[in-house]
């Protein structure tokens, strides 16, 4: 009788603590689900809420049971958050329980890691170095995500200090790697952002118009990347409008219009969240 | 939920941190918009969130716009388009770049936090000091809540709003609402009469 019951407890025992592991790690893939959807609705601290919780629960997951699934969701979360050593070595351990992707992840975390080190020392050069290698070979999103980004701002701020042919030469170069980037994901908004601000600096403003509507249309990763965005999508509309012939800019106009009616805005070219 | 309720209880909370954030009304803003965000969250390093807030920081595309987008900026907001219209009438860019910044971030990208922080110059039309101001204040206002998070009290009353809000639905309202709501209770920063350079 003792023994039955001695077994039906650890059973009940192993039934719970399975439960409970499996608590942490999908608790931890629900938060960071709900992280992304945040972040995607411009909800930048109510995402970041998300990963920090999600990164608890992968914590406790690892710790409990390590798995290559535990500490990947506990890399990604690191990541997303900006703890990009953390995230090496997260990503590590989750290649060395089987988790293929998990070593170039490591790599690419710690390049972001070191690249945004050297810019918080003013060390320009080597972080602009590292950032072009990501843009290149990256295929961890977060990373890639950062490095484009970031490379894209360097390159702009120096290229204000250069003549003008060689500042031609600078955009030209930085908008086809923009263009190498959209081939590999046509989807992501922040490319495209990217891609309308060289082409505002290059004056290629049509070009920069289509591109701030596909942001616009694809998200943004902040509230106020979105918001430059819809400035910057007005500037180029107005001033295409007054440089087209009528039947073109009757029907950009129309157009415009309808995207505005889309989105919700007071008219063509007032977005909903200006006050004033 | 009823609206009304939840400004009760966020102008209860200006209230109570008052005696912690003494003539420092702009950090109302931070700090009760993170308790209704981190409350309803549940997150548990609730202070560490709240200290690392850095929502008024001007992100790097900022400095990097192409002097027609910047002139346009000027030109299209008809009190810049007063207040500059020397410069731009000169095309001093050197000043405009120098002044887009701050007014690009504040007036511009209209950061709910940014606004609540130069209330008092927004509503004298003093855009210059706002410019000569900026750095400052914003360094200011990040280092300022130092000495109010060292006392345990602030934290138990911080959590206490947070939770109440929270119990009201703070969070079936959007962010915008429940941000012009904490802007609403800001009375307007004290003590700061800032000077301005000829240059700003």
């Amino acid at each position: 009788m003792s023994i039955r019951r001695l077994g039906a407890f650890v059973l009940v025992l192993f039934v719970a603590l399975s439960t409970s592991c499996l608590t942490h790690l999908s608790r931890a893939k629900q938060s960071y689900a709900e992280g992304q959807d945040a972040a995607r609705a411009f909800k930048t601290e109510r995402a970041v809420a998300s990963w920090k919780k999600a990164l608890d629960e992968a914590v406790r997951e690892c710790r409990r049971r390590p798995s290559a699934q535990s500490f990947t969701i506990k890399g990604l979360a690191e990541a997303n958050l900006g703890r990009w050593r953390e995230a090496e070595g997260s990503f590590l351990t989750a290649f060395s329980l089987g988790f293929d992707e998990g070593e170039s992840w490591a790599s690419d975390s710690a390049l972001a890691g070191l690249a945004a080190s050297f810019e918080n020392l003013d060390l320009e050069a080597p972080a602009l170095r590292i950032y072009a290698q990501l843009v290149d070979k990256s295929d961890f999103k977060p990373a890639l995500m950062l490095a484009a980004e970031k490379r894209t701002n360097l390159i702009l701020a120096r290229a204000a200090g250069l003549d003008a042919d060689e500042k031609d030469r600078t955009l030209a170069a930085l908008s086809k790697a923009l263009d190498r980037l959209l081939d590999r994901d046509f989807a992501c908004g922040l490319y495209h952002y990217l891609h309308a601000q060289v082409d505002g600096h290059l004056g290629d403003i049509r070009r920069a118009y289509e591109e701030a509507v596909m942001a616009r249309e694809l998200g943004l990763p902040s509230e106020k990347i979105g918001r430059d965005n819809d400035n910057e999508l007005v500037y180029c509309y107005i001033r295409l409008i007054d440089s087209l012939p009528p039947p073109e800019r009757d029907a950009l106009t129309a157009a415009q219009a309808r995207w505005a009616a889309k989105w919700g805005w007071r008219d063509d070219r007032t977005p909903a969240w200006k006050k004033e | 939920m009823a609206k009304k309720d939840i400004e009760a209880a966020l102008a209860r909370g200006v209230e109570l941190l008052d005696k912690f954030l003494p003539l420092k009304s702009w950090l109302f803003f931070p700090v009760l918009y993170a308790a209704c965000v981190w409350a309803v969250r549940r997150v548990f390093d609730y202070r560490e969130r709240i200290l690392a807030w850095q929502v008024w920081l001007d992100p790097d595309f900022v400095r990097t716009k192409p002097d027609e987008f910047i002139l346009d900026f000027f030109a299209g907001d008809e009190r810049l388009r007063r207040e500059y219209a020397d410069e731009m009438a000169r095309g001093d860019l050197r000043v405009l770049r120098a002044a887009f910044p701050a007014l690009y971030s504040v007036m511009g990208l209209e950061d709910a936090f940014l606004k609540a922080l130069f209330k008092a110059e927004l509503d004298a039309a003093d855009y210059r000091a706002i410019v000569v101001e900026f750095a400052a204040r914003t360094a200011r206002a990040r280092d300022a809540i130092g000495p109010a998070a060292a006392d345990p009290a602030f934290w138990g009353i911080l959590e206490r709003i947070g939770r109440e809000a929270a119990s009201l639905g703070v969070h079936l309202l959007k962010d915008d609402e429940v941000q012009d709501m904490i802007v609403a209770l800001i009375k307007g920063p004290a003590g700061l009469g800032p000077s301005i350079p000829p240059e700003a």
